[in-house]
């Protein structure tokens, strides 16, 4: 299963989208760096629709209890309801339980179209 | 009843007890303390500041009613007693001090230079009258903890005596995972000595005592709860990684409710502790261990849920609590669990707890 979901420059860097690849609700994110990824639309949690979230970076670990080193901005989405965070660009995987992830789509291109597939 | 058939039939339990109340008069500490602080005892009468509103509704009081030594003294203050009617009756091979602080130097709010006096003369007064009496006895550091450097300075003075196996701290109004006690976990380490926490006379009610004791006395676990999730989010367990914690005399059936809510808040709450790489449940796994005593008497089926629940049988001690009322005994307060597990509950999880008892086994008669 394949789907057009936009134009390339539809998305700019930092932005996401809503779409649909067939019946599935997704999200496709564009982050800093200019990737396009794709993933289910539904956190892996409580099923909250992650396109209501935000992009964002997070306070990565840190060796030292009270020390905050806020990193990686626009590679992480977090969940719109409870505020879990994913990492965009290591498989949508959750920063607190890396065991969980969002189901990650994959994203190629077709001359100017981006396109969502299994 | 129970307790004669066992003595009839001569049988012994060689356990690890995690918490055995010794005690001491203010008296006996007098050798141990310079002045000024001799004199304000002596002179003053002065006694430590008493918080909770009721007795303790025991026959006795705090005490169990036969406890108490043939001179007359307080349960807990004679060796030789402690010795008959505990350590020989049990056939314990290790024994681990708490002291009957009542309530700690730690948990004083004020004057802690004398909190420190205290202190310090409690630990000389328990390696000359118990440690260094018994083989079977292994002991506290007790500090004055509201002021890290003095506490430190307490754990440099007598931690690396061989018998000194972990640090006291109360239990009550001060959650100790605060960044600003690290100092004493620091020098805890340094020593090789565990942390125990007990709790004293904790408030339980948003700093206030409910009206009776047996509400106070009920909800005790709560306050262990607030020092293990202090403990794992300030980052104690990742700052320390030799250091491990010790509740005491709360039981274990909170813990997996304690685990679970911690590791869900943590998967949405990470980003505030960024210094906390893990699950919490497994760092408590890894770093907590928790006393048995008050039994809350499970049937076999139920302790077990528990375990399972836990995720780990390797973080449940046995503990009389002896001489207090609420005393447990070896022979009866757990259910029959199997020889494997009743080894590792009775002994070897406390042996593996404590690195000055890992290479250490005393020949015993069950």
């Amino acid at each position: 299963m394949k789907e057009i979901v936009c134009k390339k420059d539809e998305l700019q860097p930092g932005q996401t989208m809503r779409a649909k690849m067939g019946p599935f609700p997704i999200i496709v994110c564009r982050t800093p760096d200019g990737e396009y990824h794709a993933f289910n639309n539904k956190c892996a949690h409580q099923g909250a629709p992650m396109s209501e979230g935000v992009m964002c970076g997070a306070s990565v670990p840190t060796d030292t209890p009270g020390e905050y080193d806020y990193q990686k901005e626009g590679e992480i989405l977090r969940c719109p309801w409870h505020g879990m965070e994913y990492d965009i660009k290591n498989e949508g995987r959750m920063l607190a339980d890396p065991e969980q992830k969002l189901k990650e789509f994959n994203v190629s291109f077709e001359d100017d179209d981006v396109v969502v597939s299994l | 009843m129970a307790e004669s058939k066992q003595k009839q039939s001569n049988k012994k339990r060689p356990i690890i007890d995690v918490d055995i109340h010794e005690g001491a008069l203010y008296e006996d500490l007098l050798p141990y303390l310079d002045n000024p602080w001799k004199r304000y005892i002596t002179d003053s009468d002065w006694v430590m500041e008493k918080h909770l509103p009721y007795p303790i509704p025991g026959p006795d009081g705090l005490n169990r009613a036969d406890a108490k030594t043939p001179d007359g003294r307080p349960a807990g203050t004679d060796l030789s007693f402690m010795q008959e009617q505990l350590l020989d009756e049990v056939g314990h091979e290790y024994g681990i001090l708490t002291s009957a602080f009542d309530p700690s130097p730690s948990s004083m709010h004020g004057w802690y230079e004398m909190a420190h006096a205290l202190a310090s003369a409690y630990n000389d007064y328990q390696i000359d009258h118990w440690l260094d009496k018994d083989e079977r006895l292994y002991g506290s550091v007790h500090v004055a903890a509201q002021e890290p450097q003095s506490a430190v300075r307490e754990i440099e003075r007598v931690g690396s005596h061989p018998k000194m196996v972990q640090v006291m701290l109360p239990i009550d109004d001060r959650p100790w995972g605060d960044p600003y006690y690290h100092p004493i976990f620091e020098a805890a380490e340094r020593h090789n000595l565990m942390i125990a926490m007990h709790h004293n006379e904790p408030p339980s009610y948003y700093g206030k005592y409910p009206r009776y004791f047996v509400e106070w006395h009920c909800v005790m676990p709560n306050t262990h709860m607030v020092q293990i999730n202090s403990m794992v989010f300030n980052g104690v367990f990742e700052k320390y990684p030799n250091l491990k914690l010790m509740m005491v005399e709360a039981g274990f059936t909170y813990a997996p409710a304690l685990m679970r809510k911690m590791d869900q808040q943590y998967k949405a709450l990470r980003h505030e502790v960024p210094w906390i790489k893990r699950l919490p449940s497994q760092i408590i796994r890894e770093h907590v261990c928790f006393s048995t005593q008050p039994s809350d008497e499970l049937s076999s089926e139920e302790f077990m849920t528990f375990v399972d629940l836990m995720g780990s049988d390797e973080m449940i001690c046995f503990s009389t609590d002896y001489p207090h009322w609420d005393y447990d005994s070896p022979f009866q307060a757990l259910p029959s669990l199997g020889e494997d597990l009743e080894n590792k509950i009775f002994r070897e999880n406390a042996r593996n707890f404590y690195p000055k008892l890992q290479n250490t086994r005393r020949p015993v008669s069950q």
